[in-house]
């Protein structure tokens, strides 16, 4: 074989020298273990183990919402009794059950609506104030997130009760004082929400509409709000899941059974031994509200951001970690 | 019609503790393809956004065509700009990109729709009305960001690095298609580059910047042949910058000392004495054998050849310990220009200039009032 010929094949076949080896090592360690390219069998098997451990409890407190006896914990076959067919005790028509669903349906509503627009203009301030105070302003627009949430309950009921004086005088516990609960914690994730995406978009496309003839009104109707879309939608959807299983704040600022919400509703009656399978049919539907508004909220930030630009979903997926953690 | 005719007076732009701009004056003609040529960092976007009006000037005017618009809000300027990744707006499709401008003036639909196309075909864009920008290439991308700025037959129109995020074959060809259209719209083109072959292949006049200063200000040949500072001479192509001792001077022509041999200067700042650079450019020279005895020589030796297709670049490296250029034609003659071979480089005295040395980037022009270049440019933290 010529000289060149090695070339030729060495180039060929860069990878040869990796191939398998053809001296036998001693055991030192099980092969599985041994073998740096295999599966992490052990790593594999530990996370299915935790993900069953947490989603089991859940999964078989929903499947009991289908069985067709009163028993939470003894499976008598399976029925839509208490979901719907009972006249009377299932979830749709027991009144104590239909009000706590009407009420947090409600909550979350005028939350989305008051914290979502309230977050997109306090995001856009942050984003074009520069100089003193808008480093320490940024920061601070955090610190609800990481507030513990009994701590700002229990701020905002001393507040709301013991404080005689504008504006807090004009809350009363009740309705009121829970949507003010509420919008006062989930703004903070709109603006995070808002900001990263107004961050990832930058001052170009708006300059680029004042330079072509728009005014500043103009070029955020026109321009930016439209690429900021994808982020409000995301963020209406991550505050309805918010609002839907929120409990510490909602609770706190309850006035009575009038303004029970879901999460009250269970927290009250789990231990309860008359309580039927509704319960679990009223647990199911939280977790699947929450479910879906988050994995809406996810897909239509991802799928509606690519259209825009790339790259920049982690804010909300570390959100949307955050709050399922 | 506007003739476009742009007058900075003193432009400054001060931000924090930086002085981005450091007083420009500059007269652009209507009409004219004018460049901003400079390093980064040397103030040349900042220059052109606060001509858009996208940053207050800290000092300074800005004349358009009569009128100061230093204070005027960028959404009534009569300028508009091509920006450098062009900004255009990803929701909207090529056709609603164009109309964009012309929506805001509110015109009538079937004239948006006439302009419109009557833009696109300009840039030869006809058949993409519908497309998102997404869906189009970087150079296509380019040209809808020129028709949405052009379409609104601005008096002045600014191109921040325009062919910067294309690739260089592109870039080619796009230099050539964007010369010619600025001929035939007739708009003033006042573009921003740093790239010195872009600058000077394209503009009627090119401003050398350098450190928020415009350092000269010229056509292409005048800036590349006689460059007014050591700055504009060194960034403008490899130039052979060296060290070198005014001794005396007569006829328009200067005496310089190279280490041990005597050159005879024919341009630049002659009446110069004392500490001096003297740049040749490498085109200029010519290598003769070691034992040619003409005047002008400085003798050295090969110490590397570039073989570059049309030319060989010759590095020779002299007994003062500088280095110099030199570009000859292929003859084919290889021979001669062997690494380690004595050679004579030949410098003709109208190819040897000669600029006052001092504060790096001072002007040698004795045309200048003193008062214009008190303050060092080269000063800059
Ligand atoms: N908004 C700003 N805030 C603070 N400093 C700025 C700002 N914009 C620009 N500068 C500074 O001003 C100087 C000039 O910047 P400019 O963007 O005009 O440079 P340039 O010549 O366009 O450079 P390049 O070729 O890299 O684009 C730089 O030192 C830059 O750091
Ligand atoms: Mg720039």
């Amino acid at each position: 074989m010529t000289v060149t010929g090695i070339g030729a094949r060495e180039l060929a076949t860069p990878a040869a020298p990796a191939g398998p080896e053809p001296v036998r090592r001693r055991r030192l360690l099980p092969a599985v273990l041994r073998n740096p390219w295999g599966r992490p069998r052990f790593l594999v098997l530990t996370t299915w183990v935790y993900i069953a451990w947490a989603l089991l409890p859940v999964g078989i407190a929903m499947l009991f919402s289908f069985n067709s006896g009163r028993s939470r914990s003894v499976w008598q076959g399976f029925s839509l009794r208490w979901w719907w067919t009972d006249p009377s005790f299932s979830v749709f028509h027991d009144p104590d059950y239909t009000h706590a669903l009407v009420h947090s349906l409600e909550l979350a509503a005028l939350d989305m609506l008051i914290a979502t627009p309230l977050g997109v203009l306090l995001a856009l301030g942050l984003a074009r104030w520069r100089g003193r105070g808008s480093g320490a302003a940024n920061g601070l627009m955090l610190v609800p997130l990481v507030t513990p949430e009994i701590v700002m309950a229990v701020s905002l009921l001393v507040v709301f009760t013991q404080l005689a004086i504008v504006p807090f005088a004009l809350i009363h516990l009740g309705t009121g004082a829970q949507v003010v609960g509420q919008v006062t914690f989930s703004l903070s994730y709109v603006v995070v929400i808002v900001r990263s995406r107004l961050a990832s978009i930058g001052p170009e496309y708006e300059e680029a509409a004042r330079d072509l003839g728009a005014t500043p009104i103009a070029a955020l109707r026109l321009v930016l709000l439209p690429l900021l879309l994808p982020a409000i939608l995301a963020s209406m959807l991550i505050v309805f899941a918010l609002s839907i299983d929120d409990f510490v704040v909602t609770q706190y600022m309850s006035s009575n059974a009038s303004t029970t919400t879901i999460p009250m509703f269970l927290y009250a009656n789990a231990r309860g031994g008359t309580t039927t399978p509704a319960l679990n049919a009223l647990a199911t539907i939280l977790v699947v509200t929450t479910l879906i508004g988050i994995g809406v909220a996810y897909l239509i930030y991802t799928a509606l951001g690519r259209r825009a630009s790339t790259g920049e979903v982690s804010a909300l997926r570390d959100l949307s970690g955050l709050e399922t953690a | 019609m506007a003739s476009g005719e742009v007058i900075l007076r003193g432009l400054t732009k001060r931000f924090d503790d930086q002085l981005a701009v450091d007083g420009i004056d500059a007269t652009i003609n209507g009409g004219e393809f004018f460049s901003l040529l400079g390093p980064s960092g040397c103030g040349k976007t900042t220059t052109l956004r606060m001509i858009a009006g996208f940053e207050r000037p800290t000092a300074g005017e800005i004349v358009l065509d009569g009128v100061d618009v230093a204070s005027v809000p960028p959404h009534e300027r009569n300028v508009h700009t091509v920006f450098q990744n062009y900004a255009l707006f990803p929701h909207l499709n090529v056709f609603d990109n164009v109309a964009f401008g012309l929506r805001r003036r509110k015109l009538a639909k079937d004239e948006v729709r006439r302009r419109v196309q009557e833009a696109l075909a300009l840039v030869e864009l006809h058949g993409l009305a519908n497309r998102t920008p997404r869906q189009l290439s970087g150079g296509q991308q380019q040209r809808v960001a020129l028709a949405r700025a052009l379409v609104l037959r601005p008096a002045v129109l600014l191109l921040d690095e325009p062919l910067g995020a294309l690739d260089a074959k592109i870039r080619k060809q796009l230099r050539v298609e964007l010369k010619a259209l600025q001929e035939e719209v007739g708009i003033t083109f006042i573009f921003v580059t740093h790239d010195q072959e872009e600058a000077l292949s394209m503009s009627d006049r090119v401003a050398v910047m350098n450190a928020g200063r415009v350092e000269q200000v010229g056509s292409p040949p005048e800036v590349y042949e006689d460059p007014a500072t050591v700055f504009v001479a060194d960034f403008l192509g490899v130039s052979n910058l060296m060290e070198a001792e005014a001794v005396g001077s007569g006829r328009g022509e200067c005496m310089v000392r190279v280490g041990e041999f005597v050159l005879r200067a024919g341009c630049g700042d002659t009446a110069a004495c004392g500490a001096v650079k003297i740049v040749a450019r490498p085109e200029r020279l010519e290598l003769l054998s070691h034992e040619d005895q003409r005047e002008n020589r400085l003798p050295g030796m090969v110490e590397r050849t570039v073989y570059v297709g049309a030319s060989r670049q010759v590095i020779v490296r002299l007994p003062t310990g500088a280095a110099i250029q030199a570009s000859v034609t292929n003859t084919g003659d290889a021979e001669m220009y062997r690494q380690g071979k004595p050679v004579s480089v030949y410098v003709p005295a109208g190819a040897l200039r000669v600029l006052a040395s001092g504060p790096a980037g001072e002007r040698s022009d004795p045309a200048v009032p003193a008062s214009e270049h008190a303050e060092p440019s080269g000063v800059r933290s």
